[in-house]
């Protein structure tokens, strides 16, 4: 039994040589996993909102201050950026809005911007399960880097 | 007074919100009552101010799939109110409705979705009248949308409306009963800082 370590909404967490970060029933969420496989160390991320729009908040909601505070623990803890590997999923559009608040399309905004966050950061997205109308739940496996994709009424699959 | 995050809300005005909660709540009952043909009750409301994981933990298991009604509020309030259908409620609507006995949330078919989405709406919409009323508020409702998921990917929408302006989420939930049994639905207004304000000077209570 490899110990789970969940991530909730808007949060984050770090670990090395093993355990499984988890992060349950992503809708218009975006899951962020990193790995570095040269030391075994893993990140996951639970973004909610493309943007950070105010000063006193959780720097995890958002896809630009999230990814920029994850990187920054991570290369503390001794992660190179020229060994992560990215795989993103989540992003989906669970109802059909068409109303004013413009939230119909919440999740991709989040995708496209979770990419051009890391591309501005340097990094690439090698794996990504976005976008559909189906929430995904998403974990990482720190001993092996694997990453999976499980949602209701299909198989676990591997990214 | 005008509050600018819901973590100024304290006991007394979350009370006024628990009362609305009930109103609305009756009214929906009363609509759900005839259309099902069943004696249909709604437990006390709850008017709270959460984190989001703690908000979802308050729900239920977030992979457990249900059926969400999803409504829009614009207008005097702006928010969303969804209705949260579990599979139980489900079987006992169907049942009622058109002699179905088990369907399983991720089969519904053309006809059982558009019963859910017509149930949904009309709970929704009983509700929001009631509160327009007793505010005196202008409401207007988006057409309903029903989806299928996790609940947790169900409440990722109006928990990212509300993250817009705020690390927590104000729900006023609320709970059906039909012919006395607890089927675990759950009605959520999910109203925006600004319509607090409203619906508080409105029924004279900033």
């Amino acid at each position: 039994m490899t110990k789970k370590i969940s991530v909730g909404i808007a949060d984050m967490k770090i670990a090395r040589q093993e355990g499984e970060l988890i992060t349950y029933a992503l809708g218009s969420c975006i899951g962020v996993a990193f790995y570095d496989p040269m030391i075994k160390l893993g990140a996951l991320l639970h973004i909610m909102l493309p943007e950070k729009n105010m000063s006193e908040s959780n720097v995890y909601k958002f896809a630009d201050s999230g990814i920029k505070e994850t990187l920054r623990k991570l290369y503390a803890f001794g992660a190179m950026k020229g060994r992560l590997v990215i795989k993103i999923a989540g992003g989906a559009k669970m109802f059909e809005m068409k109303g004013p608040g413009g939230l119909g399309n919440i999740g991709e905004r989040n995708a496209q911007n979770v990419k051009r966050v890391l591309a501005a950061e340097g990094l690439r997205v090698a794996k990504e399960d976005t976008g559909a109308n189906y929430a995904r739940t998403m974990s990482l496996d720190v001993s092996t880097g694997q990453v999976y994709i499980r949602s209701a009424g299909k198989k676990e699959r591997m990214l | 007074m005008a509050i600018s995050r819901y973590e100024e809300m304290n006991d007394m005005k979350l009370d006024i919100f628990k009362e609305m909660g009930s109103i609305g709540g009756g009214n929906a009952a009363t609509a759900l009552s005839s259309m099902l043909n069943a004696r249909v009750s709604m437990a006390l409301p709850r008017a709270e101010i959460l984190e989001f994981n703690d908000a979802l933990a308050r729900l239920g298991d977030p992979e457990i799939v249900i059926a969400g009604v999803l409504v829009e509020l614009t207008g005097e309030i702006q928010g969303i109110m969804l209705f949260i259908i579990p599979e139980e409620f489900s079987d006992e609507v169907l049942f009622r409705m058109l002699g179905k006995t088990r369907t399983a949330l991720l089969e519904l078919d053309e006809i059982e979705s558009s019963v859910l989405t017509e149930i949904g709406n009309i709970v929704i919409s009983s509700y929001v009248t009631a509160l327009s009323s007793l505010a005196g508020v202008e409401v207007e409702l988006s057409v309903p949308q029903l989806a299928v998921n996790m609940l947790g990917g169900i409440m990722s929408l109006p928990m990212a409306m509300m993250g817009q302006q705020s690390d927590r989420i104000m729900m006023v939930t609320g709970e059906f009963n039909i012919d006395d049994k607890a089927l675990n639905s759950g009605m959520l207004l999910l109203p925006d800082v600004e319509s607090l304000n409203i619906l508080m000077k409105k029924l004279g209570v900033d």
